[in-house]
């Protein structure tokens, strides 16, 4: 069974060998002559200002926790959506009770004022 | 294909109804939140005690529902009546402290009912995709409620830290069911049997995958060595977080262990149980040892639950024995139900004496109490007592029970073995014991009617249970698995 | 209600409905003092109720009580209480000292009272039941059950390492004890029973597991007694123990473990107690020199007669093991008659402490002069605690030495002279460490200036001592009464070792 993933193992093999080739080729051959502006963020462009992290609202992150929920949750409509046919009427009252509990946690989050920026 | 039919609902009546009923609660605490803040400790009593209620008729007619993915039997219902006591408990802990903590909210008994549905699911999983669900209803509430009392830093850590080291348990037992389901192509508990009986192509994938659904679930209920987030995370949490998570996670932990291996994997019993074997013997030896050296009651607790962790497991090792199997199962639901009794009246006691910021939980402060507060330093000497397995306590009945099973396994070793931490046990207990009675101090306590009745009604009751002991043991002996 | 009224569990009980009425009283101390004093003289009272029941020509056990106790999941247990030849002395011996105790806490326990009558009366209940149960689970219970009063009367109630000491006491009876409870659940799974008349009709026990089981029986009662080299936790919980609680545990505890002995190892495990008997023997004389040697050099009084203890119950092991009527009938005498006088010399230690608050035998001397009726007293217990002809001691000790020439004891390569010589050898140390504190307490000048004004007795104390005294008088001269009550039964289980051949040990 394992031979079936010979060839993938010689490209894992081959691809990872090039790699570190060419990488330590150009590495050992190319000359080097480190300047300041050579190690500046932007080598050719603007002066940066200020640091480069900056800090975000924290709502920003209640959001985006939000929105995966929520969006996650709704992929599952999906496969319901494909196999609608074969599911029949449980399937229908199966994702009923899906979207209330969906709903629920919904209505609560709204409640509890998630969804407002101040 | 039949997907569903009606009788399925009714077999999972007890969990259905505990999740809408946490998930009305959800809404309650949303939209009436002034009065929320004081009916909902009763209102999910109230709920817990009807699913208990519709649990315990469940008692006798084993089934299986949702195309055998999910069982109903006296195994899944006995451990839902534990999930209910143990919840009620906690809910009775708590309502005084979180006002007294400031740290009532709601959602608190909202998480708290999820996760014991959680718990449940965990008793009744006969799939490993349940177990795995599972696992993750029954946790990712508790990761909130260990970190209930942000801002304080502790707890936010304990909250933090059990939430990784849990993904990372979790992260196992799903590479386990994996392997298991790569050994017998299911994950279907009886289907993994019927696999492994009509012989395996790869016999050491199932091998593995169960050792790695054994150290996710090890992760759970605190076996060393995969303790190390226990006494942390138990300390950091607030203190009626932790005597339900003491008490309810290992109850789950241990449903689905029991589950899991004697229904799918009796057939690999030779190779894993050495495993067990030295699981316990760290367990047991690992824990004790640590929880001498400690000066806090609440991480002496926590170690002690570690080594009743592995007095638990002991009844685990001998599951591969056809003759003893019986009383496996009988012996560690017995043993939880002695624990958890006790468990709560001693975190009840802590509770008591705690004071704000983490203060008043050293040794030291227990100081005197013996003279200042009889009753509740009585109730402590008992609970220390009942820990240890001295009679007339439950946690004697407990131990003899489990311990006949060891023996009947004919594991002696591992029988002088738990003997053996039962002893080094004692020192720490008895220790609490000596501060309380024989050192002076002037101990203050807060005295609040539900936590004083939980915590005298617990020492009582583990007095009284120990002689009225029969129909409880006839109740475990009624929890069998249903193996179809 | 039918079952509580059976003589046996009310001597055993009766004592609780002593700690329900001290749970109401609050602060009244007086009335605690007199509710237990009441409550023991009466459970005393019942005892010879029972006495007088009890007959004595018949070997078998009496008056028993058995009930169904938890009977599923394949438990069979029951609750079963009886009495016979082997305990009813010891039943009456706790009894009797129980109230003894009590009275000598009058002045000497002030705080905390109604708590320590408290524990003291559960602590009556336990040895009670140790001594009735005749069920494995039952006595298990029961057993376990006396440490923790005991480990509260000395941990709260007793001298400066007091909590060394309750832990110490505590961890070393449980270690043995712990191993007793497997042997237990092992006769319960594979005899199907915890009944001890059903135990020892079942028998049939390999040769192999009964040597074990044996072992696992035999450590917990050894540091129980205890036997040498078990006895380190003794010295500290004697000491350290209030004078009550050196009382009951000299006098009645230590007899726990060498009844188990006698009730257990050697009923249920006949063939294993031939075979071990030579070994228990040179255990038990290496414990009679061992106590007798190491008692001599102490300085404090107490901690003498703790480790004469040692001494005496070596003696008590050796008759029991010499496995034939004289040796065990001499055996269980001799457990009262230690109670007895050992329970006095603690209750004499007791009363001088109470005056000086010291019990280093430097600080006194000279006492006859100043308390000439304790000063006889003491002479007397000290005499019959040494084997004097004519007072109790000597009855006991003879009748063992008689047992130990020839018994089971003298089986194996040691003969009957070592046991006998090294035996009699123990009788003259306790005579050289006994007159010895004698003489270093109450002969000579009175030199020190603290014990001129010292009071003799007072009428309560020696109302405390009088029944002592008599009891060693009686047993001292008239002794045939109580082997009356010992002999049939002795005769019943010396009988089951008669087809046992000794085979030496490979």
């Amino acid at each position: 069974m394992l031979q079936d993933y010979l060839p993938i193992a010689v490209l894992l093999i081959l691809s990872t060998g090039l790699s570190v080739l060419i990488v330590a080729l150009g590495h050992l051959v190319g000359p080097r002559r480190p300047s300041a502006r050579k190690s500046a963020p932007y080598e050719s462009g603007m002066q940066p200002i200020g640091p480069g992290t900056r800090r975000m609202p924290v709502r920003f992150y209640l959001i985006a926790v939000l929105f995966i929920l929520f969006d996650i949750e709704v992929v599952f409509f999906l496969p319901w959506a494909v196999t609608f046919r074969q599911l029949g009427i449980f399937g229908l009252i199966e994702m009923l009770i899906f979207i209330v509990v969906l709903l629920v946690g919904f209505a609560y989050a709204w409640k509890m004022g998630a969804l407002e920026w101040e | 294909m039949e997907f569903f039919n009606s009788a399925d609902l009714l077999h999972a009546l007890p969990l259905i109804f505990l999740m809408s009923w946490a998930t009305i609660l959800l809404l309650v605490a949303a939209f009436a939140r002034a009065a929320s803040e004081r009916i909902m400790p009763a209102l999910a009593a109230a709920g817990l005690l009807l699913t208990g209620y519709f649990a315990a008729r469940q008692f006798g007619n084993p089934a299986s529902a949702f195309n055998g993915m999910f069982a109903a039997d006296g195994f899944s219902a006995f451990i839902t009546l534990l999930l209910v006591l143990s919840g009620l408990l906690a809910i009775a802990l708590s309502s005084d402290y979180l006002k007294r903590m400031s740290l009532n909210r709601p959602e608190y008994y909202v998480l708290m009912l999820f996760s014991i549905t959680g718990m449940m699911l965990m008793a009744s999983a006969a799939d490993l995709i349940v177990v795995f669900l599972a696992l993750e209803l029954l946790s990712i509430p508790l990761y909130v409620l260990a970190a209930f009392a942000q801002p304080e830093p502790r707890s936010e850590e304990a909250g933090l830290k059990y939430f990784l080291l849990g993904a990372f348990a979790s992260g196992f037992l799903l590479f386990g069911i994996a392997l298991v389901y790569g050994a017998t192509a299911t994950t279907s508990l009886t289907g993994i049997f019927i696999a492994a009986q009509s012989g395996l192509e790869q016999p050491l994938y199932l091998l593995i995958g169960a050792a790695l659904i054994l150290v996710g679930l090890a992760f759970k209920v605190a076996a060393v060595p995969f303790h190390m987030w226990t006494p942390d995370v138990y300390e950091g949490s607030p203190t009626s977080v932790t005597a339900f998570m003491a008490a309810g996670a290992k109850i789950g932990g241990f449903a689905a262990l029991i589950r899991i291996f004697i229904v799918a994997l009796p057939s690999i019993s030779e190779q894993i149980v050495p495993v067990l074997w030295a699981l316990t013997a760290l367990t047991l030896i690992g824990g004790n040892l640590l929880a001498i050296a400690q000066n806090n009651v609440k991480r002496m607790l926590a170690y002690s639950s570690i080594s009743h962790a592995g007095f638990l497991l002991m009844a685990l090792v001998v599951y591969g024995q056809d003759a003893a199997r019986f009383d496996v199962v009988a012996s560690a639901l017995f043993y939880l139900l002695a624990f958890i009794i006790t468990s709560s009246g001693s975190w009840g006691v802590v509770i008591a004496l705690e004071k704000q910021a983490g203060k008043g939980l050293e040794f030291s402060d227990y100081a005197g109490l013996g003279r200042t507060q009889p009753v509740l330093a009585l109730a402590m000497a008992v609970f220390m007592l009942s820990f240890t397995g001295v009679p007339p306590t439950l946690g004697f009945a407990g131990k003899f029970y489990l311990f006949r099973a060891v023996l009947e396994g004919e594991y002696v070793g591992l029988a002088i073995l738990g003997m053996l931490a039962s002893l080094i046990s004692a020192y720490y207990y008895l220790r609490l014991i000596v501060v309380m009675y024989m050192q002076t101090g002037n101990p203050k306590i807060h005295s609040e009617r539900w936590l004083n009745l939980t915590t005298v009604g617990a020492a009582i009751g583990v007095v009284v249970l120990f002689f009225a002991s029969e129909p409880l043991f006839d109740l475990a002996a009624l929890a069998l698995l249903h193996v179809n | 209600m039918d079952f509580l009224l059976q003589p046996l569990n009310l001597v055993i009980f009766f004592p609780l409905l002593g700690v329900l009425a001290l749970l109401f009283l609050k602060e009244r101390e007086s009335l605690a003092r007199w509710v237990s004093l009441i409550t023991a003289l009466i459970t005393f009272g019942i005892s010879l109720w029972v006495l007088g029941l009890f007959d004595a020509a018949n070997p078998d056990l009496q008056l028993t009580v058995v009930r169904d106790w938890i009977q599923v999941a394949g438990w069979n247990i029951r609750y079963a209480v009886g009495v016979d030849g082997l305990s009813i002395l010891l039943v009456l011996l706790t009894t009797f000292l129980t109230p003894i105790a009590i009275l000598s806490t009058w002045r000497a326990v002030e705080d905390r009272v109604r708590d320590f009558q408290l524990f003291f009366l559960l602590l009556e209940v336990g040895m009670l039941g140790v001594f009735l149960a005749q069920e494995l689970f039952l006595f298990y219970i029961f057993w376990e059950f006396t440490l923790v009063p005991m480990y509260f009367l000395i941990g709260i109630w007793g001298g400066p390492k007091r909590m060394y000491a309750a832990i110490k006491f505590f961890l070393y009876t449980m270690a043995g004890s712990i191993l007793m409870l497997l042997a237990i659940l092992w006769l319960g799974i594979n005899q199907g029973s915890f009944y001890l008349p059903d135990l020892i009709a079942i028998g049939g026990i390999p040769a192999d597991i009964q040597y074990w089981l044996f072992i696992a029986f035999a450590a917990a009662f050894a540091i129980k007694v205890p036997m040498w080299p078990l006895h380190s936790w003794l010295p500290d919980a004697h000491v350290q123990a209030p004078t009550a609680g050196s009382v009951i545990l000299a006098g009645v505890l230590l007899k726990m473990g060498t009844y188990g002995f006698l009730r257990f190892n050697l009923q249920l495990f006949p063939q294993t107690s031939v075979q071990l008997a030579p070994v228990m023997g040179v255990l038990a004389v290496i414990g009679i020199i061992y106590g007798a040697i190491v008692s001599y050099p102490q300085s404090d009084v107490k901690k003498l007669v703790a480790y004469s203890s040692i001494s005496h119950l070596g003696f008590v092991v050796l008759g029991l093991f010499a496995l034939n009527q004289q040796g065990i009938s001499g055996a269980i005498l001799q457990m009262v008659n230690h109670g007895i006088s050992t329970g006095a010399l603690f209750l004499i230690v007791g009363f001088i402490y109470e005056r000086r608050h010291t019990r280093e035998m430097d600080e006194f001397g000279g006492l006859w002069k100043v308390m000439p009726v304790y000063a006889v007293l003491t002479l007397i217990v000290a005499l019959s605690s040494m084997g004097l002809p004519g007072l109790n001691g000597f009855v006991g000790e003879f009748t063992i030495l008689l047992g130990a020439w020839g018994g089971g004891v003298a089986n194996g390569p040691y003969g009957s002279y070592l046991f006998a010589g090294l035996a009699a050898v123990g009788v003259i140390l306790a005579a050289v460490y006994m007159l010895f504190m004698f003489q270093k307490l109450f002969l000579g000048p009175v030199t020190n200036k603290k014990n001129e004004g010292l009071k003799d007795l007072s009428a309560r104390e020696l109302a405390i001592l009088i029944p002592l005294l008599v009891l060693i008088f009686w047993i001292g001269l008239y002794p045939q009464p109580f082997f009356a009550l010992i002999g049939p039964a002795v005769a019943k289980l010396t009988a089951s070792f008669s087809g046992i051949a000794y085979l030496p040990i490979p």
